[in-house]
């Protein structure tokens, strides 16, 4: 029971933050991704860049549960060019059509239905595609820390080249609604 | 073109910092944040009633949780959130995306059919990869994942792309 008032208290504010910076509006996911408005990128690099260092610092007090998945080199980046496509078709990601549905946009609400769809497909063909796909090229639970020796490099690292793409996109995306 | 009146919208450093506040609470309260589990979650509970033989056997069901979950909470939680945040907001929501309707027009039905599309293979390639932009770009990174930062790399790239063959130069330099 816990459990799950602590996923609707974190969902509600979740939902409430990414309708406020305009992530649930598909109009704005499109200008983003035409490199017409600068802030949604901008945000999510941001919100990740602070999380990663929050999280270091649950990390250091040895509160909370990680879980880092396995990169597949065929898999993931195969599975990555399918969701860029549905993401840019529709401007809506699992997480924005929840929020945009619950905002009343039906074009969202049939980003939701396709998305129980895809996922329904993908349950079927899961003991097909795994091992095929998957497995063969998975490099494991490999982190930043792993590749530059230790956390707290990989953390400074990591920082340095979110908050070098957030200026880059403050550079060269325009900016139409101000 | 600018208008003199101020965006309703939050700015984004304080906006980033209020969702990472979020997401490092549900690090610590939960573990890493994820959505697109929760329509696996969904389906769960809707199948397991009707072909609980199906649902049994397969094994994406049956590594995650039923609907009594925190993922599943989660995502009825962000439909709540969006429906509280759509209420008390200054910019009426459109069923049609506006540069959607410059390029192909008021049909609702070609929109509804393209993010019924679109969300089939958001869907389809977050399953694929074991998370979404959240689930693996966002929480991924934020653990230093190699995987959440190879994922996100692509997902941009090929929406930007995707986005440029679907709109073109739409509505440049008009608004």
């Amino acid at each position: 029971m816990t459990a799950i008032l602590l996923g609707l208290f974190s969902g509600i504010a979740f939902g409430f933050v990414i309708q406020r910076v305009g992530a649930t509006d598909a109009n704005k996911m499109a200008l983003a991704h035409l490199m017409r408005e600068p802030e949604i990128p901008q945000f999510m690099l941001l919100a990740v860049t602070f999380s990663a260092i929050g999280l270091f610092g649950l990390q250091a007090v040895g509160v909370g549960r990680t879980m880092v998945l396995p990169t597949s080199i065929v898999a993931t980046g195969l599975a990555a060019v399918i969701f860029g496509i549905g993401w840019g078709l529709s401007g809506y990601c699992p997480g924005t059509c929840w929020a945009a549905a619950g905002e009343g946009r039906m074009d969202a609400i049939f980003a939701l239905l396709g998305g129980l769809a895809g996922a329904a497909a993908f349950a079927q063909l899961h003991e097909v595609l795994i091992p095929a796909l998957y497995m063969p090229t998975s490099q494991g639970p490999i982190t930043l820390g792993d590749w530059f020796g230790s956390y707290w490099l990989g953390l400074v690292v990591l920082v340095a080249a979110l908050c070098g793409a957030v200026w880059l996109i403050g550079k060269l995306w325009g900016r139409e609604s101000a | 073109m600018k208008k003199e009146n101020p965006s309703p919208y939050w700015k984004v450093l304080p906006a980033a910092i209020a969702l990472a506040g979020i997401i490092v609470f549900i690090f610590a309260s939960y573990g890493p944040p994820a959505s697109s589990s929760g329509f696996v979650t969904f389906l769960k509970g809707v199948l397991s009633p009707l072909v609980p033989d199906y649902v049994a056997t397969k094994q994406h069901y049956a590594m995650l949780p039923g609907p009594g979950s925190w993922l599943m909470a989660f995502v009825i939680g962000m439909a709540i959130g969006g429906f509280i945040a759509g209420r008390t907001f200054s910019v009426p929501v459109c069923d049609v995306p506006q540069l959607w309707e410059k390029r192909f027009g008021k049909s609702r039905v070609k929109r509804f059919a393209a993010t019924f599309a679109g969300g089939f293979l958001i869907l389809f390639g977050a399953r694929l990869a074991g998370g979404c932009t959240l689930g693996l770009f966002i929480s991924g990174s934020t653990q230093l994942a190699i995987s959440g930062l190879y994922f996100g790399i692509i997902i941009f790239a090929v929406s930007m792309l995707t986005a440029r063959l679907v709109y073109g130069k739409t509505g440049k330099g008009e608004s």
